[in-house]
This record gives C-alpha cells, structure tokens and sequence, in this order.
C-alpha cells in the first residue's frame, strides 16, 4: 500500500468523538493512571483515532514558583533552556529528530504549571518521543554561555507583544492588586528581571532541581497508541529521573482593606480600556466557590447576558466587555474587563459594573439563565474534543490543578448542584469594593 | 440614482486596474456544495464560502464586503435581533465565524448534533434574510473604524508591518488596502451601500456550501433547498493586473514611539499552490522560514544563535496560522506573494536584522538549498502536512481549497509529489520564483529617519552580545553588520503611524 493510499484511509477514519453530552461524565474517555516509583504520573488515554499521538509532558511549576525577589519570568525561561538537548542528545540532534517526525512541538507557561508537547503521526514513533523525551527532562544539558545566549530571546518575546496594551494592563493589574504573592507579576516577568536573565545560571540549576522532577510531573497521552506499549517504553525511560521532593511555600496575600487604582498612560493612539479586579477563591473541585464564579460570570457577564447588551450592543458604549475568572491553584483574581469608546465613559463603566455587582448580592440569578450557561459549558467543553491536542490541552488544564484528571469531572458535577442561592452567597462574599482594584489605560504621553 | 452613479464612477475608474469578464469555466450561476460526512461525529462543521472579498470592494467603498458580511455574521436576522441570537446562540455553545480575504470570505461554525436544528434555522435567517438594522451598522462600523484607527496602528505592530507590506506589494491594485478598508472610505459607508453590495453578491453562484461531520442524510438537501431562494447568478472573476516588481528595496517606514521595531518584507510571486512549481518552492520556503518551527534557518540564525528576536519566518504565499500554528484554510487567491516576518527586536538591533534576513536570503538564491537540508525538510513536510487537517472542519476547509486549486485531495497530493522532487527542482524553483534585490520593506520603529539615514548611508550595523559568542558567530557577524544595500534615497518612504489606512495606499512620506 503506497504511503497516499494509507494516508487517504486514515483520513477518512472517523475521529471517535464520543456523544459526550449523553454520558454520565463530562469526559468521557476511559483514562488509565499509573504512578512509578519515583512519583511520576501517566495519565494514558487510547483512542481508536487515525494516526496521531499527542504526548504532553506537564511540570507543575509556573510564574507562582518565582517566590523569590528578581526572579519573576524563570518559569518561562527555564520553558526555554528545555530546549537545549543533553550530552547524548545535542539540541541539534533534537530538532532533526522532531523535524524528520513532523513533529507540532513546543512549550508553553502559565502561572501554576509549565508544559511541553510533542504532536506526530504515527504509533511506531512513539517508543523514540518517550526516550527522546525523557532523556531531555532527565539529562537536559547547558552551559552558562548558552544562559547569556537565551535570555535576550526572552527580551524579544517580551517586545513581540509591547505593543499590546491589554498586557500592560494585565501587569498593572497585578503588580498593584498583590502585595505578596507570586500572582503579582505575569508569566512572562517584570522587565528588569528578563534582562538580568543572562547572570541566572546557578538559580537555574537549583530551580530544575526544585521543580523539574518525577514527584512534580505528569505526563498525559492522548491518542492512536497501546497503553501497554507506552508503560513499557515509560518505564524504561523515565525510570532513573530523580525525586525532588522540595515543598514549595507561596506567600499568602493579606486581606485588601481599602480599594486600589492605577492608571496608565498609552504612547499612541488607542481605545480608553477599565479593567476591575477582586481577590477570589483558589480552585476548588469540593468547595464551591470558584465553580459558583465561573456561572456568576457565565449568567451576569457573558456575551448572552442583559449587562452585556446593555453595554456592548444597544448603548455601544462598550467595543468589548469581557471577564477573566481563571482557575487557579492559589487565590487569584476575578477581573472584569472593558474595551470603550469614549474616555469619558469610564467613570460610568465602572459605576455600571460595581452596580451590577450590587444588585446580584441583592437578587437571586434567573434558574432559567443558570440552566442555560450550565448548558454552554457542558457543550462548550464537548466542542473542545475534537483532536487529540483538543482532548489533551483541556485536560492538562485541569490535570495542573489538582495532579488528578478525574478533577474536570468533578468540577462539571460541582457546576450542576450549584444553585441561585449558592451564587448569591459567593457573591457577598467576594465582591466588596475594598476588595478592588481599578485599572485604566488612555492615550497619553506614555511612561 | 445616486447609486447607479457612484456604481458607475467606480467601475469607470477601477477600468483602469481590472476587467470584469462575463464568466470563467468554472463559474455557474447555481449553488455549490463541498460534503463531508462523518456519520456518528457529533459535531457538524459549517464552511458557508463566498468567492467574494475585499478586492470585490467598488472604488472608495473600501471596507464595504467586509462591514456586508460582518452584518450578517454579527447582525440581527429579520426576525430575530442580534440580542436574540446571542441569547440564542449561548446555551448551545453556537457562534457564526468571519473570515474576510482578498478574493474569498468565508461563514464557520461548529455544532453538536443535538442543537443541529435549533443552529441551523438561526444562522439559515442571519444569511438569508438579514436584518440590517441601523443599530447594529452603527455598531460594526465604529468596530472597523477602530480598528483602522487604533488598533491596527497602535496596538499590534507585527500585523501592522504585515498591512504595510500589503499596502506597499499592491499599491493601486485590488488588493491594495486592508480587509477593513480605510477610515475615509469606511466613514462613507452607508446602510444602503451594505444592502446594496449584499444584493449584488450574495447570489447562488458565488456561494459554496460546506458541511461536514455526523449530520442527518437529508441535511445537505434541505441546506441547498433554502439558500436556493437567493437570486441565480454570480460575480465574474476578478481580472488582476500584472503584479508590481519592486525597484530594487523599497521600504515603507512608520515612525511611531516603540521600544521594539517590527519588520516584514516581500515580492509578489506568480505561482500559487495550482501551479506544480508550487511542492518544489514549498521545500525552500520551509528550509528558510517554516512558521513557528525551530526548522526554520532565519530561526536559526536570528534566534537561536543570536538571540535577537522570538522568531523569523518565511511564507511562499499569503498566510494566516489556524488552529496551532497550521495554516488556515480558505484564503485562496489568484495572486500570491513571497514574504519574511522578522519579529519585533530591539530598535537598535534593527539594521544588523534586515542586513542578515538579506544577506541568508541572498545565499538561498545564489547557492540553493542545502543537499542535507533538502532530504531533511522534503521527509518534515511529508510528515508535518499529516497534522495539518485534524478536526471535521479543517478537514473541510482543505477540501474546499483544494477545489479551489483544482486538486482532488491537496494533502494526499503532496503525499504524492514530495517524494518524487529532486534538489535540482527546489533550486530551479528558488531561481525562478525568489530574488534578494527587488523587495518591498515595511517597518515599524521609532526614530525613522536616523533609520533612514543609516540605510541611505550604508553604515556598518555591528550587535553586542550580554556573553561570550563563538568565534564562528562573531566573524559571520562581522560580514552581516557591513552588508551593502546599495540604498537610493528616494526608495525610502518616512511616514507617522497615524497617517495610515487613512486613504487607500501607502500615505506620502514627510
């Protein structure tokens, strides 16, 4: 069979999307979990796809690790020395391995946890991506030159986005919201910290032993494979990395007494942007609190709901309108965001949202409107589905938070017995304006 | 009247650029249809495809297919307000996607099957019979307003360059101005002029239905039965004018206040993916840039051994990432251009930059792709081009553009005509179609004209390092930093950022 025959087949395969919605759980694909010996966890989930593996390696370490002054963004740069191959392996020889496979690879850091992914074609690639892969997280190689050769790649990565002034909000944001914790800087770091990167060849050493290691890592597959070809080839591979079984401790953030501003001033031109945040819970998959935010923000902010017609479609005073209640690991923020019009709608924009916030502590959600965003979710989440990576990258999401997969079930389960009343609660509970921060961006003169 | 006289203006003077011809082959007044049944997914991809986009624009009415369609992927139905629809829309997780381009635009959606009907009775209403309700103009006018005048020019320089080189690549061409249009040809916009363009190109030979996944048997019928309501006919084929060959390198600068500068430059090539050149030309672009891939050589170079930006890429034709960094599918056009993007670097790292992506492109030319290299990248693209349709839509989607370029199967196409090209092909093809003399430059930076100044001047360009280089780096650099561009000073164009996308093409330097 030529190599267009085969390939025409396994195209017209059929991806086994399962009817998730008919199912007893959210994610229904049989998930098989094993731990060796030194802590590392496979979560291991075969499909009977056509041809493709997603083999994602996720290190529970992101910019929440950088505790340290002067540290912030080593998670993201230490994602980059990755990179650099090992002694049996150069970093030559590991991007000809990846290009003859065809490989989707990259990496990508968030606030808890850092992760690595290799997309082939393919099952008779797998055993080389699980020693090719492991070899790198146990024996990566670098020296102090190719740090100082790195780091302004880093600096670059920064200015790739400099122009963008929701990431200067976003810092803002954050810088002046903690006082604290490690949430206080972005994933990406403070800019002083990146250009001192290239003096951080120790700290790096000790970070990788802190953070890069079986007890702190799982490796999560998804795809065209045997599970019990890959244990086989886990096993032998990954068998020899080391425990580190350091602790790490994050700084807890103090109580907010008073509300906090910040504006800042835009070089060029630009559309007026208000961004509010609250301190809110940590991710929970037992206690409601978070899921309970996410349907807040689903029934009283989403595209569907009345404030945002209000702001977006019929007053227009609004371009965009949207919130960001990411799960995290540790208490983050709830933050609204607004994109405007009109500078001088801002005082009214932010009135509209705390009075919003106002009358939901003081009315119950509409039972209707909460079935409906239960509903968004649940197909929402079944639309992800569609690739492997799709089924992989939705999971890890959930995987960091608790180092257990069965967590996305777990917290569907939570969002179906939360009631009006439930979300009324966490309301009072956490929107109280000492509890705010205020940030704006206009056009200016820049600083 | 009015309209009658505007329409005819329009033409009269886009006479000068363009024929519209009475039919092509392959055009017919009737729908057409692209099916990819999956029975037992249960998602249904949507691809509703217009052969209709921005170069369809009629003169000064820049903006005006892109403003149509977003009414009616963004705008109320007949019968339901766009309020309605987004309340609609959200508890089965709907949405209606635009994609807006030169020659094409194109309506995305995915549903699962249980809301398949519920879906489908909506978006059929937002296309067939639009609103057009005034508030919802105001609306998406003021967004593409704002887009052209502030987002695009001040808070996104990589696409920013990347419209600059389109603007400069095309001048006085259909494709000469932005998706968007320009603020004064947008400010002009009228309702009418929506329902007008709508009217005129809606019709059922410039459609192609697209549908994929586990829908019901009869699902492809009923489809064609409703948006067989719309008027016969179809817009003739656009009629391009030869492509500009630029005049050694001209660059189009924006001065703008910016720590980083942002760097995209290219030529039009006259080949695309129909043409068997195509595979050939494929392998060199992927050996020079491959999108996001670290088996790019300007990556390579600029990057990895330099560290002075977070990537550097080539493209043999016009590209825009989809899903992962896969290119995405349903920007077909007839003409097509060669093109770098250096990402932003350091203002003072900017020359050396330009002078390497010249220098490495100018070796490409001279020397061809490397015996090692080829081997390499010829078995990378058999593999990596396995990934590039995973899902039901993507799936679709190159259907779809494989009509378009009259294959059956564009990925099992490549399959087949890989591993056949020789090295001698991929050269001859890097001979016939690329060159390191003739390119438009767009820029984005700040203090353009000692920019100016220094390019005019050819002043060596040297780097520093934060450490310890190789020996072999630091001699290269040494022929990189003194790199002659033989600069004419009247190829250089000086222009603030806030004078673009004002009118259509490059605004005049000061």
């Amino acid at each position: 069979m030529s190599k267009l025959v085969s390939f025409a087949l396994c195209l017209t395969l059929l991806f086994s999307i399962p009817t998730a919605l008919h199912s007893a759980k959210i994610f229904p694909y049989d998930t098989k979990i094993e731990i060796l010996e030194n802590g590392l966890k496979i979560v291991s989930i075969p499909l009977d796809n056509p041809f493709i593996i997603s083999y994602y390696t996720i290190v529970r370490s992101g910019s929440r690790n950088e505790i340290e002054p002067g540290k912030s963004g080593f998670a993201h740069f230490f994602e980059h020395m990755m990179f650099k191959g090992t002694k049996d392996v150069p970093r030559e020889e590991y991007d000809d391995f990846l290009t003859l496979l065809g490989a989707g690879t990259n990496g990508y850091t968030t606030d808890d946890y850092t992760c690595y992914y290799v997309v082939f074609a393919g099952q008779e690639n797998l055993k080389n991506v699980v020693k090719t892969e492991a070899d790198r997280f146990i024996n990566l190689y670098y020296d102090e030159e190719m740090i100082k050769s790195e780091a302004p790649v880093i600096e670059g990565e920064y200015y790739a986005s400099v122009s963008n002034p929701s990431r200067r909000i976003n810092e803002t944001l954050r810088n002046t919201a903690f006082d604290l914790h490690s949430y206080k800087h972005t994933t990406m770091g403070y800019l002083e910290d990146i250009l001192d990167m290239p003096n951080q060849y120790e700290y790096s050493k000790l970070y990788q032993k802190r953070f890069y290691a079986p007890d702190n890592s799982i490796l999560l597959v998804v795809g065209d494979f045997e599970h019990d070809k890959l244990m086989e080839y886990v096993r032998n591979d990954y068998g020899p990395w080391e425990k580190s079984n350091h602790t790490l401790v994050t700084p807890v953030e103090k109580s907010q007494t008073k509300q906090k501003r910040a504006h800042y001033d835009w070089p060029s031109p630009t559309l007026p942007r208000l961004t509010v945040g609250f301190h809110g819970p940590a991710f929970s998959d037992e206690t409601i609190d978070m899921a309970a935010m996410d349907l807040l923000a689903a029934v009283a902010f989403s595209s569907s709901s009345a404030f945002y017609q209000k702001l977006v479609i019929e007053e227009q005073k609004c371009q965009s309108f949207s919130t960001s209640f990411s799960d995290h690991r540790d208490p983050f923020l709830l933050i609204f965001n607004a994109v405007l019009k009109q500078e001088q709608d801002l005082p009214d924009i932010e009135e509209e949202i705390f009075k919003e916030l106002e009358r939901l502590k003081n009315e119950l959600v509409d039972a209707e409107t909460l079935a409906n965003v239960k509903s968004n979710l649940k197909y929402s989440f079944a639309n992800s589905l569609g690739t492997t990576d799709g089924i992989a990258g939705s999971l890890a999401y959930y995987i960091n938070l608790t180092g257990d997969p069965n967590t996305v079930n777990k917290v569907f389960d939570l969002y179906e017995k939360i009631t009006p009343e439930n979300i009324q609660e966490m309301t009072q509970k956490y929107f109280k304006i000492t509890n705010s921060t205020v940030v704006t961006l206009t056009e200016g003169k820049g600083q | 009247m009015k309209k009658n006289t505007f329409y005819l203006s329009g033409v009269l003077i886009l006479g000068l650029l363009l024929v519209f011809v009475s039919c092509s082959k392959k055009s017919s007044d009737r729908l057409h249809s692209e099916l990819l049944p999956l029975d037992g997914n249960p998602l249904v991809s949507f691809r509703i495809l217009l052969n209709i986009g921005s170069a369809n624009d009629p003169f000064e009415k820049e903006g005006l297919a892109q403003l149509t369609w977003s009414m009616l992927a963004n705008g109320g139905s007949q019968d339901l307000s766009y309020k309605e629809i987004s309340q609609m829309f959200y508890p089965i997780a709907a949405y209606l996607g635009l994609n807006v381009d030169k020659e094409m635009s194109v309506f995305t959606g995915q549903i699962h099957i249980d809301n398949l009907e519920e879906y489908y009775s909506i978006i059929k209403n937002m296309l067939l019979n639009p609103g057009f309700r005034e508030e919802d103009f105001i609306r998406l006018k003021t967004n593409q307003l704002n887009f052209l005048e502030r987002n695009l020019v001040s808070n996104m320089d990589e696409q920013f360059a990347k419209e600059i080189l389109n603007l400069a690549i095309y001048e006085g061409h259909p494709y000469g101005h932005a998706e968007a249009g320009t603020v004064e040809s947008v400010k002009s916009l009228t309702l009418e002029d929506v329902r007008a363009f709508y009217s005129e190109h809606f019709v059922q030979g410039n459609i192609t239905l697209g549908l994929a996944g586990g829908y019901p048997a009869d699902f492809p019928a009923r489809i064609k039965n409703d948006f067989s309501a719309l008027p016969t006919g179809h817009t003739p084929q656009l009629i391009l004018p030869e492509q500009k060959i630029p005049d050694g390198l001209e660059f189009v600068i924006s001065e703008k206040q910016t720590p980083a500068t942002a760097m995209s430059m290219g030529f039009p090539v006259s080949l695309s993916k129909r043409d068997s050149d195509y595979f050939a030309l494929w392998i060199a672009v992927s050996h020079f840039g491959e999108h996001r891939q670290h088996v790019s050589h300007l990556f390579q170079k600029i990057r990895e051994e330099r560290g002075q930006n977070y990537g550097d890429y080539a493209y043999a034709d016009h590209f825009i990432q989809g899903r992962a960094k896969f290119p995405a599918q349903n920007y077909g056009r007839q003409q097509q251009y060669f093109s770098i993007w250096i990402r932003p670097l350091a203002n003072s790292n900017r020359h050396f930059a330009l002078r390497q992506a010249l220098l490495e492109l100018k070796k490409l030319v001279q020397e061809g792709i490397p015996q090692e290299r080829f081997e390499l990248i010829r078995t990378y693209l058999l593999n990596y081009t396995k990934l590039y349709a995973q899902t039901a839509g993507e799936r679709l989607g190159w259907q779809m553009d494989s009509t378009y370029y009259g294959y059956k199967d564009f990925l099992a196409e490549t399959q087949e005509r890989l591993p056949k090209i020789t090295r001698e092909q991929v050269n001859n093809a890097i001979r016939k179609y690329l060159n390191c003399e003739n390119l438009f430059i767009a820029v984005v930076t700040q203090d353009a004209q000692s920019f100016r100044d220094a390019l005019v001047a050819d002043t060596p360009s040297p780097i520093t390092y934060a450490g310890p280089k190789s020996q072999e780096i630091l001699n290269e650099d040494m022929i990189y930093e003194v790199f002659p561009l033989h600069m004419k000073g009247r190829n250089i164009r000086v222009v603030p950022a806030t004078k673009f996308f004002q009118k259509t093409g490059v605004p005049k330097s000061e």
